[in-house]
């Protein structure tokens, strides 16, 4: 009867430090901007798989493209596709040059599409160390706790003619690492990134920023 | 009198040399027997699909002047109503492009330079040569010297379409000004089950440029899918 007593309480005790525990994950790492700022200023460099979903009314599935994402900061992103177009966005202290892999091997590209890549890489360099506010591009406000998000808002008339909002999701037991990023651009019309695999202030040799291959 | 006499016979003969090198851009069709003539309209409808489709393809745009890009156009075909929804966007899934022709040309959405005049409903004319059947039947019908099969029709504005099926089951179109200037040509090329894999047009009036479709994915979709789907609201936030 003692050792059952005993067992309970034991049980009882394992139970409390797992609700604590829970409690201090479900509190999370980011429940306000000091927090966040705090956290994401230790990442040097993240190196993930990220998978990204087109959801738009043309399409009864989204159409999922595949690929790798790599930043060292304080400002170079590798944004490289695998599938189904083959393809990688290099952006090294402001410069942005994007390559595709077409009929003549890898070429780069020489379209007008870039200067919107430009602002959006900028704003993944700034999201990846935590600077989501004072941005001159978006307003942004945080829904804070376990898997905290963070809405961004177009300050910008021209630029809300292009995306209502973002929302970007934050791991909710990793701390600065960030989880999704949910680009809408209409109703019914958007993109959603996740990313996987996910590697904080790994070594990332310099090269991956500047060569394509 | 002799003096003037003399230019307008040069002038005529230029004209009759200009317009012997212009005919001789159309292929010349060999006549065949009657009753194969339908089984070679048969074979000229083969490119296209009789239901409605949905198609994802990498399109390579090469522009005058060097300019070149890479982007995604996603596109539904509803052959019978001849219905076309067409969506173009980056790699990264910015959509740059969104209209639907319905009898006339609606623009959904259009980023610079897509928003430029004109191009939405040239952008349709251009689905439309590739991914839709000619109207009507062919005005000539036969075989190419290399055995290929041919469709000539006449369509809108005194233009041609020649459409050439060849007998590995690529197949090509020429569309020609009235005056048999090639205005479009379309190459499609790795076709298996009547889909090709690549396709190439290449523009030649108002301004050259040419587009490599690669085919991502294409499958049927059920008349009025498009309808029924409204876009979902993101409800993660």
């Amino acid at each position: 009867m003692e050792f059952m007593t005993t067992a309970s309480r034991a049980k009882k005790g394992v139970f409390l430090i797992g609700v604590l525990f829970s409690c201090t994950i479900m509190l999370g790492w980011a429940d306000n901007w000091e927090d966040i700022r705090r956290e994401s200023a230790k990442i040097k460099s993240v190196s993930a798989h990220f998978s990204q979903e087109k959801h738009i009314q043309i399409l009864t599935r989204p159409l999922v493209s595949k690929g790798l994402f790599y930043f060292q900061a304080p400002d170079s992103v590798r944004w490289e596709y695998t599938s189904p177009v083959k393809s990688v966005l290099l952006m090294r202290k402001g410069d942005i040059r994007r390559y595709t892999v077409g009929s003549k091997g890898l070429v780069e590209d020489k379209g007008g599409s870039l200067e919107s890549m430009q602002i959006v890489l900028q704003e993944i360099s700034r999201w990846s160390t935590g600077q989501f506010t004072a941005n001159e591009h978006f307003s942004a406000s945080l829904k804070g706790g376990r898997g905290a998000k963070i809405i961004l808002t177009p300050r910008e008339k021209g630029l809300s003619s292009m995306i209502l909002r973002i929302v970007i999701t934050l791991s909710p037991d990793r701390p600065g690492v960030i989880k999704s990023v949910k680009i809408i651009e209409s109703e019914g019309n958007y993109t959603l990134f996740e990313f996987a695999d996910v590697q904080i202030n790994g070594k990332i040799s310099e090269s991956l920023f500047r060569e394509v291959i | 009198m002799k003096h003037f006499m003399l230019p307008v016979r040069w002038f005529l003969i230029f004209i009759l040399i200009f317009l012997l090198i212009s005919c001789s851009r159309l292929p010349v069709i060999k006549p065949v027997d009657q009753a194969v003539l339908p089984d070679i309209e048969r074979r000229c409808h083969q490119p296209f699909v009789d239901i409605p489709y949905r198609f994802i393809h990498a399109i390579e745009v090469t522009l005058p002047g060097g300019g070149a890009g890479t982007v995604v156009g996603v596109t539904v075909v509803d052959p019978a109503a001849e219905n076309i929804h067409s969506v173009i966007m980056t790699i990264e899934g910015f959509v740059l492009f969104d209209a639907r022709y319905e009898r006339e040309v609606r623009v959904d959405r259009a980023v610079p330079p897509f928003n430029a005049k004109h191009f939405a409903e040239r952008l349709m004319e251009d689905v439309r040569l590739i991914l839709v059947a000619p109207r009507g039947r062919p005005s000539i019908a036969g075989i190419l010297e290399n055995g290929s099969t041919i469709c000539r029709y006449d369509i809108s504005q005194g233009r041609i379409l020649d459409l050439i099926i060849h007998q590995d089951k690529s197949w090509e179109i020429g569309l020609y000004s009235d005056s048999y200037e090639t205005i479009r040509r379309v190459n499609a090329s790795s076709v298996m089950d009547r889909i090709p894999k690549l396709i190439k047009l290449t523009a030649y009036d108002y301004w050259d440029y040419s587009l490599l479709l690669t085919l991502i994915n294409a499958e049927p979709v059920l008349a009025g899918a498009i309808q029924l789907q409204p876009g979902e609201s993101p409800d993660d936030e």
